[in-house]
């Protein structure tokens, strides 16, 4: 067995390094289905970082009347966190406020409007963030409850509650657009990947016609040609690695300002590993599937 | 050893070709260290016999029996198995371009256990025996017609099968190198190895004055020991 392991792997090697041309194509298309994979999985990571920053700017902010108590408000703020659509509540008092609008405001006309008021103007609010955009609804459906009626000056999800419904639904449009995506350049890939190595095994038909004449078994037939496609996305994942690291180094502020913020050096660290493996499954996966679709044809009895 | 029992082979119509019968009604059997010609213009059938022993095709009625073997009855992941009893001699040749003789012959071996002392052992031994010994490291474009079907034969020969087909082996050589072919294909039956010989040359068939099946539109129209080319 270990025999037979060994000459389908010398074999292997031997169709690989003979090829020459047939096999820098090969291998640079799978290069090109690679790097294409890692770019959308980039891509999918760019649009989980956007859809989080988007997501993490949208709340309600909900103002209480003046004369409401600190710890009423506290005591919502508790209530409000032990739903399971609620994801963080602020609670931001008129100081707070004040010296929020002041550091934002700085010189500008809206500073002199205030400066001409003698109290701060600002009410006690709490700022609520939900786990999705599609549980703002609910949860300003629960503050308009009789319980917090009197309590409450103004829940602002009138203007938000249709842009917060509209970003939800975009988002989820863009991550069905990425995935829609992926598959259909993916399939584009296994095509392309598929036909370049048939013209390589089809070159090496008297091979296969020669062995199959002195009576091998069709898999130690197949053998060496899977070795030759699992070597060629081997390279093309290696090389893909490679390029993408380069270029992730050196493009990185651009690529940054591309991708309004999202850090693509700094995703690809954190996912160094599960990048390689998807290069390496992507690669010797399309080698592999495609040669042993390619050599089929030629094993047919 | 070979037996065909009224078969016939039809090749269904698609885009390109017409519906061909291929074999009609043919019976026919071989024994054990018999020299055979199967004689017949082209298209009347040698090459489909060739191809139904060695169950590269099925036949469309009949039974093909190899060995008590019915061919019908092999499986696809099995028909290693009747191959591996048969050696293959083609017209042209069918070597490796980027390997020497020596190399082509020991490629065959590689479907098998063998190890490279063995192979090269092997090899040595079936380049003596159709005498190209000296020519072992060169590449087919090294070599003359009759030279590579030397090499062909030997690679035939390496496996030791029970049965040789071939297919036309003299179709592309000169009447010189034809006759050594014949020679080392008779060598091959004298030591024991039985000889399909599928030929439409009437100076093969003469000089052999062996048993000859003659075929036309894919019928046998005669079947003599010691035949003559009668077509």
């Amino acid at each position: 067995m270990i025999n037979y392991i060994r000459k389908v792997f010398k074999s292997g090697w031997a169709g690989f390094m003979r090829q020459g041309f047939l096999t820098f194509a090969t291998a640079l298309v799978i290069f090109i289905a690679v790097t294409l994979g890692t770019s959308l999985f980039f891509f999918q990571g760019g649009v989980s970082y956007l859809t989080k920053q988007i997501q993490d700017k949208i709340d309600i902010s909900v103002t209480f009347k003046a004369d409401v108590a600190r710890d009423d408000i506290l005591k919502i703020r508790d209530d409000l966190i032990k739903l399971s659509e609620v994801k963080k509540v602020d609670y931001i008092s008129p100081e707070d406020a004040y010296n929020a609008f002041v550091q934002a405001h700085q010189g500008d006309q809206y500073m002199e409007a205030l400066g001409l008021l003698s109290v701060n103007p600002f009410l006690p609010s709490l700022r609520i963030q939900t786990n999705q955009p599609s549980q703002y609804k609910q949860v300003s459906e629960y503050l308009k409850q009789d319980t917090y009626k009197d309590l409450i000056n103004e829940v602002n999800d009138y203007k938000r509650g249709v842009m917060i419904e509209k970003l939800g639904e975009l988002t989820k449009s863009v991550q069905l657009l990425g995935l829609s995506m992926t598959f259909f350049l993916s399939l584009i890939a296994v095509i392309i990947t598929f036909n370049t190595l048939r013209l390589s095994i089809f070159s090496q038909k008297e091979e296969i016609e020669i062995m199959r004449l002195v009576g091998a078994k069709n898999s130690f037939i197949r053998g060496p040609f899977l070795v030759q496609g699992a070597l060629c996305g081997f390279f093309a994942a290696i090389l893909s690695f490679m390029i993408s690291t380069i270029v992730l180094f050196i493009l990185n502020k651009q690529l940054t300002s591309l991708f309004i913020g999202f850090d693509s050096l700094a995703f690809f660290k954190a996912n160094v590993l599960a990048v390689i493996l998807l290069q390496l499954l992507v690669g010797v996966g399309l080698g592999l599937i495609s040669s042993y679709f390619a050599v089929r044809k030629y094993l047919r009895d | 050893m070979i037996e065909f029992k009224n078969v016939t082979k039809e090749y269904s119509p698609n885009l390109f070709k017409e519906a061909k019968v291929a074999l009609q009604n043919v019976s026919f059997e071989v024994k054990a260290g018999e020299f055979v010609t199967l004689c017949g213009r082209s298209g009347a059938g040698k090459t489909t016999i060739l191809k139904l022993i060695a169950c590269e095709e099925k036949p469309s009625s009949g039974v093909v029996m190899f060995d008590d073997t019915n061919t019908l009855d092999v499986k696809k992941s099995d028909a290693h198995l009747i191959r591996q009893k048969i050696g293959f001699i083609f017209q042209d040749y069918k070597l490796l371009s980027y390997k020497t003789a020596y190399e082509n012959i020991a490629y065959a071996l590689e479907a098998f256990d063998f190890n490279e002392k063995l192979v090269k052992d092997e090899v040595m031994q079936v380049l003596e025996l159709v005498g190209l010994e000296s020519r072992a490291n060169c590449l087919p474009k090294e070599l003359s017609g009759g030279e590579k079907q030397r090499v062909s034969i030997a690679r035939a020969l390496i496996h030791r099968p029970e049965i040789i087909l071939a297919d036309e082996p003299t179709g592309n050589l000169d009447p010189y190198h034809t006759r050594d072919i014949i020679k080392i294909l008779l060598k091959i039956n004298e030591a024991g190895s039985t000889v399909i010989l599928s030929t439409h040359s009437r100076e093969t068939v003469n000089a052999l004055e062996k048993r000859v099946i003659t075929l036309e539109n894919g019928r046998i129209i005669r079947d003599e020991e010691k035949g003559v080319f009668s077509l």
